[in-house]
């Protein structure tokens, strides 16, 4: 049971100091997840925090919350289990584009049709920051980096339209040149019930171009709520995820007005109706051995 | 710079008074993490100097504290530390690792307009006259503060035209 009292921002903070290099947007990303966890108000110990590998990844030790600094890639699995083992905590899972989106990329399909309930960030900077730089799967193609030394050949991720099109219930994006709207939007993410996917265009100041800093990320940014555009219509958020890379939306682009039963209540309820039956503990032995 | 469910047109004296000493706490809490960073990434003088700012934040914080004590005791507060983002404290992106202490002092000097910028735009919305007067000496506090860090940067030797950065390893990225 969630205890009664409030909390506020500060009670998230750990007293690790973040390693991150001075300037880098993912410090701007843990104090709207302290914000976002303050308005919902469970206490840390009722929060699991799962991540990656990655600068990004490092983000649950910054917190109070329970946390695990994975394996790159493995964020989402990990999380699935705890939800599914502890269905009443709260669950965040959190990561780089490399993160989520290359190694970790086949199982955020999963995740979404299963519609865990567990809010998933990641801090898309574009870039392989931890290991110095190279091409991540969000590289605007054209992108010159250690491993693509004459310019990146390929068609960049869109992480948006990825989600949208498995049939996420919840997808918004967010970034640092907007610190109450990704504050906002983290809570919305984290009410919704199910899996919900938070975009961050979080800038890397070490390997990052020009245009992805704050100013330039400010020159492209446009406010979904602000534009009229309508969260539950999940065609014209496919429409507007498009012009990811160009436009930098910022909100909720889809939030299922309908959302659909959570895989983690599902299972509670079977366990409930098949329980229901079950022999005591003490008999299931004799199942396997009696004739 | 921003804020979140205050409203301006109704804000009482105590509540702009714990709004001032939150935007204080908000902006020593900022400059301590910007020197801890700064130690962290072997940038020493730009670290001495947030720390200087930090408890220069923390002095004003502690004389608001103490008329907010003596105006209204122990009333309960209505404003939140959640309310506010960003007022004084400086953005998270002004800092660098290897940052010369007149990068630093530049850095301390754009959040005090953007303290000033945020006095100036509220003062014509609010309705209380001693909110106003409050809002007001705030205003003028923050370029008193500028006029300080400006004194302090024309003191300082100009910036080596070759960036410290091209003689130090780029920060280790974590
Ligand atoms: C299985 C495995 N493969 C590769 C790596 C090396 N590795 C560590 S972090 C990383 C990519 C980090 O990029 P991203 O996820 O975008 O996070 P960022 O550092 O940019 O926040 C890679 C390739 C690893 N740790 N484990
Ligand atoms: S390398 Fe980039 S992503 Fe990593 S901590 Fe530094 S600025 Fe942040
Ligand atoms: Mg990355």
């Amino acid at each position: 049971m969630s205890a009664t009292c409030e909390f506020q921002a500060k009670d998230y903070k750990s007293s690790l100091k973040p390693i991150w290099c001075p300037g880098c947007g993912d410090f701007s990303v843990v104090q709207g997840i302290y914000r976002a966890l303050a308005a919902i108000g469970r206490p840390p110990h009722e929060i699991a925090f799962v991540s990656g590998i990655g600068c990004s990844s490092r983000i649950p030790g910054y917190t109070t919350a329970y946390g695990f600094n994975s394996v790159h890639g493995r964020s989402l699995p990990i999380a699935q289990g705890i939800k599914l083992a502890n269905p009443d905590l709260l669950v965040l899972a959190a990561g780089g584009d490399g993160d989520g989106f290359s190694i970790g990329g086949g199982h955020i399909a999963h995740l979404i049709r299963r519609n865990m309930d567990i809010t998933y960030i990641v801090m898309d900077n574009q870039i392989y920051g931890l290991t110095k730089g190279q091409l991540s799967p969000t590289s605007q193609k054209g992108r010159v980096t250690c491993t693509s030394r004459f310019g990146s050949l390929e068609e960049p991720v869109n992480p948006l339209l990825y989600v949208l099109a498995y049939g996420a219930g919840f997808v918004a994006q967010a970034s640092p040149t907007d610190l109450v709207g990704m504050a906002a939007t983290i809570e919305e993410a984290i009410r919704y019930p199910g899996f919900a996917f938070v975009n961050i265009q979080s800038p890397c100041v070490t390997y990052g171009e020009e245009a992805q800093q704050i100013k330039g990320l400010k020159a492209i940014s446009e406010n979904l709520a602000a534009m009229g555009h309508n969260p539950a219509d999940r065609l014209a958020a496919m429409d507007l995820a498009q012009q990811y890379g160009q436009k930098m939306h910022l909100g909720v682009f889809y939030r299922n007005p309908e959302p659909a039963p959570t895989y983690d209540g599902l299972v509670r309820e079977r366990q409930a109706a098949l329980s229901k039956n079950a022999p005591p503990k003490e008999q299931i032995l004799d199942l396997f051995i009696k004739k | 710079m921003a804020t979140r469910g205050i409203d301006f047109q109704t804000l009482s004296l105590m509540d702009a008074l714990d709004l001032a000493i939150l935007i204080e706490d908000e902006a020593q809490e900022r400059y301590e993490d910007f020197a801890a960073q700064m130690d962290q990434h072997r940038t020493p003088a730009a670290a001495r100097f947030f720390r200087l700012m930090a408890f220069n934040e923390s002095k004003h914080g502690e004389e608001l504290s103490a008329r907010r004590a003596e105006l209204f005791g122990e009333a309960p507060r209505a404003v939140t530390r959640e309310m506010i983002y960003d007022i004084e404290a400086p953005d998270f992106d002004e800092v660098r690792a290897f940052m010369t202490p007149r990068q630093a002092m530049e850095a301390a000097l754009a959040s005090e307009v953007k303290a000033h910028s945020f006095f100036l735009a509220a003062i014509p919305v609010l309705k209380d006259a001693g909110v106003k007067a409050l809002f007001e000496e705030l205003r003028d506090e923050e370029v008193y503060h500028r006029e300080l860090v400006t004194e302090e940067l024309a003191k300082l030797p100009p910036d080596s035209a070759v960036s410290d950065e091209d003689f130090v390893d780029e920060p280790a990225p974590q």
